[in-house]
């Protein structure tokens, strides 16, 4: 299977970056769906939030009742639109939407984001009619989001060609999510947490476009660095481990696998046959792939995060400085359960941290290295410049705990100076609350990833360590 | 067997109501994707069964082959250890009357009469059809662990060599096969190359739906695919 990266990200570009975005069943009732999604293009979202703004692009609403919807004139059908229309948006009934993808067709539109439901996932009529809109796109050269989806996002630009809520803050990782509703609550969780996306897709029934042309499309988004997936099945398996093969050692690929317990093969006679669960079958195709599987959803992100903002570490060994001692036990604790390893500090690194003279006494001289409860910013950055320019390290994770002496924003700075400085991985775990959050803020606007709990931290390294591997098999 | 002869085989098999193909033939598939099995013959008769048993070399097992037992040790069609003459054949008689309990209508194509391999580190390494993904393969440590542990690996086949020996690295059991208490580390190599060939075979021949060698017996410097199922799609 040959796939190019290059020719998918030109075709699918339609989604994202779209010269003209028309709205087949456009509505003045703000109750309708069809009115939610002009207000989504012209406001970034339907609900008021202080980071939206509206797509730059033209918006064509289309309603052959109607002459002005939300302020921008209306019209009859696509067809009559003056301008280019590069992406539709169609939600009107199930029964009039091969009618509106033909109009598509005759217009040039490119690409459609279906959001109308009632075809595949709704019995035998319904599947009719999806075949036949299928086949006018196919002639037509016509992709197609859905149907039955949200539909697309793409922050960067300020579309939100969905019913989604709103648009999510600007950041570095693409989510691709087989479930629409999921999506939305991720969106709202993601504002408050301050996690930025870039594209954000629901592709519903995936009748023509599936999550592996996402992932190709998002190897060449130059705003993407990490992407994310929510997977519960896929068309071809096949063509999603010749993708992901093809673009996980270019971008890290993030995915989470629902419906651990359903049997997907249901092959009896032999011991192969019991044993192999549709997730068993996953993990296995995952691995080969080069994509990193997470265990939960929170966990997914976790790890994007740190895999969108830190370079991969070139081997397993990390040192673990903190300024308490149950904390670094923990991590210490966590990393060795996922198989990475904390050697000792050698000798002249020691001698090194001693004769700045600046660290206390009683410092413990060993991984973790534990620079005492009252460490300032000075101690933190005499250890991590020790490790940091250690060829005996590849990563550090840096764990702050909030003593009466401990200055957060101060111990936060360092620890963005010396990662400026010697860019070796760096992971952070500033724990705690209301005081350390304007830290942990810091840290993450300047690519630190944070965790408040130490298994997260320790698994957020282990994916640069993983991803390290991953990418080192670029071709 | 060449692929002609592998192809007629199956053809042959396909239309019965039993998809399975007979342990001697499912032996000599792999021995054509050079995975080694123990020498074997298959007997008719018990004066034959004890003419092999020497030509081969004791201590030998005792099979059952009819199409209509798949499961052979449940039916108590199996008898390992045996050391002479009077064993095979008294295990002989005994194999037959077990089968005919277990299935009175079970047509008896004979005893399959294989040399005994000698105490090993026991995997799997079977292939599936899989709804998603096509054919699969899989490892895991065999025997026991199999059925317990559930200590196994997937891939989506084929896999090459090197692919092969990422999955045995993935195992829990990695180190019994490494070796512990001063044991000699098995022969990884042929293992990997094993695993790789049982992913390009069931590419090959896409009207396999299931495949199981278990156990493949692994050693220090080889290795011997002990019993192999194939069943038909």
């Amino acid at each position: 299977m040959q796939i190019d990266l290059e020719k998918k990200h030109s075709e699918l570009k339609c989604f994202f970056e779209p010269n003209g975005v028309a709205v087949i069943g456009a509505s003045r009732n703000p109750e309708k769906l069809g009115y939610q999604v002009v207000k989504n293009l012209i406001d970034g979202g339907s609900f008021s939030l202080p980071h939206l703004k509206g797509f730059s692009g033209k918006v064509f609403p289309i309603n052959p009742k109607a002459d002005e919807i939300l302020g921008l004139r209306c019209y009859p059908s696509v067809k009559e639109v003056p301008e280019e229309v590069d992406l539709a948006i169609i939600c009107v009934p199930a029964k009039l939407v091969p009618r509106a993808v033909q109009d598509c067709a005759e217009k040039g539109v490119k690409g459609i984001n279906i959001i109308s439901a009632g075809f595949g996932e709704a019995g035998e009529e319904g599947r009719k009619l999806q075949d036949e809109f299928l086949r006018i796109a196919k002639k037509a050269g016509i992709r197609i989001v859905g149907p039955n989806c949200l539909g697309t996002l793409y922050a960067p630009n300020h579309l939100n060609a969905s019913f989604g809520g709103f648009l999510p803050l600007t950041g570095e990782v693409a989510f691709i999510s087989q479930s629409g509703a999921l999506m939305d609550s991720v969106i709202d969780w993601a504002v408050k947490e301050n996690y930025g996306f870039t594209a954000m897709i629901s592709y519903g029934n995936k009748c023509d476009l599936d999550a592996p042309d996402f992932v190709a499309w998002a190897a060449n988004d130059p705003y993407t660095k990490a992407i994310t997936l929510y997977i519960e099945g896929f068309n071809d398996g096949r063509y999603f481990l010749e993708v992901a093969k093809k673009v996980s050692p270019i971008k890290p690929i993030i995915a989470f696998k629902a419906g651990k317990t359903a049997a997907g093969t249901k092959a009896v006679g032999s011991h192969t046959g019991s044993l192999a669960g549709s997730y068993q079958v996953y993990k296995g195709a995952f691995r080969q792939s080069g994509v990193i599987m997470a265990d939960t959803l929170t966990q997914m992100f976790d790890l994007a995060k740190a895999l969108a903002h830190q370079p991969p570490a070139k081997g397993n060994r990390v040192a673990i400085v903190t300024n308490g001692g149950g904390n670094g036990v923990m991590c210490a604790d966590f990393c060795e359960e996922l198989g990475i390893e904390l050697p000792s500090p050698p000798k002249e690194l020691i001698e090194k941290i001693d004769k700045t003279g600046k660290m206390h006494p009683a410092w413990s001289r060993e991984n973790p290295l534990d620079i005492v409860g009252d460490a300032g910013p000075e101690r933190y950055k005499v250890a991590l410049e020790a490790i940091m320019s250690s060829d005996v390290y590849d990563g550090v994770i840096v764990i702050q705990t909030l003593q009466t002496t401990t200055r957060p924003v101060e111990d936060a700075k360092i620890v963005v100076e010396m990662h400026k400085k010697y860019k070796k991985p760096v992971v952070a775990a500033f724990v705690g609350g209301v005081v350390t959050e304007p830290s942990a803020k810091y840290l993450e606007e300047n690519g630190i990833p944070n965790y408040n709990d130490m298994d997260r931290a320790a698994k957020a390294m282990w994916a640069l360590i993983e991803y390290g591997k991953i990418s080192s098999k670029r071709r | 067997m060449d692929r002609e002869q592998i192809l007629a085989k199956i053809e042959e098999f396909k239309g019965r109501e039993e998809k399975f193909l007979p342990e001697p033939i499912c032996e000599e598939i792999l021995a054509s994707y050079n995975i080694p099995t123990p020498p074997a013959r298959l007997a008719r008769e018990s004066k034959e069964a004890v003419e092999f048993a020497k030509e081969i070399g004791f201590p030998v097992v005792l099979k059952v082959v009819s199409p209509q037992i798949i499961h052979k040790s449940d039916a108590g069609g199996v008898m390992v250890g045996i050391k002479n003459k009077k064993e095979v054949e008294k295990a002989f008689d005994k194999i037959l009357e077990n089968a005919k309990r277990y299935n009175s209508r079970a047509k008896i194509e004979g005893i399959y009469v294989q040399k005994m391999a000698p105490p090993a580190r026991e995997v799997i390494i079977g292939a599936v059809k899989d709804g998603q993904f096509g054919q699969v393969v899989m490892f895991g440590l065999g025997g026991i662990f199999v059925e317990v542990l559930k200590d196994v690996v997937f891939r989506v086949a084929p896999i090459d060599k090197r692919e092969a020996r990422e999955m045995i690295d993935e195992i829990k059991g990695l180190p019994i096969l490494k070796g512990i208490r001063g044991e000699e580390p098995i022969d990884f190599d042929s293992l990997s190359e094993a695993i790789s060939n049982v992913s390009k075979l069931v590419i090959d021949f896409p009207q396999i739906g299931q495949f199981d060698a278990n156990p493949v017996c692994v050693y220090p410097e080889r290795l011997y695919a002990v019993d192999a199922r194939i069943i038909l799609e």
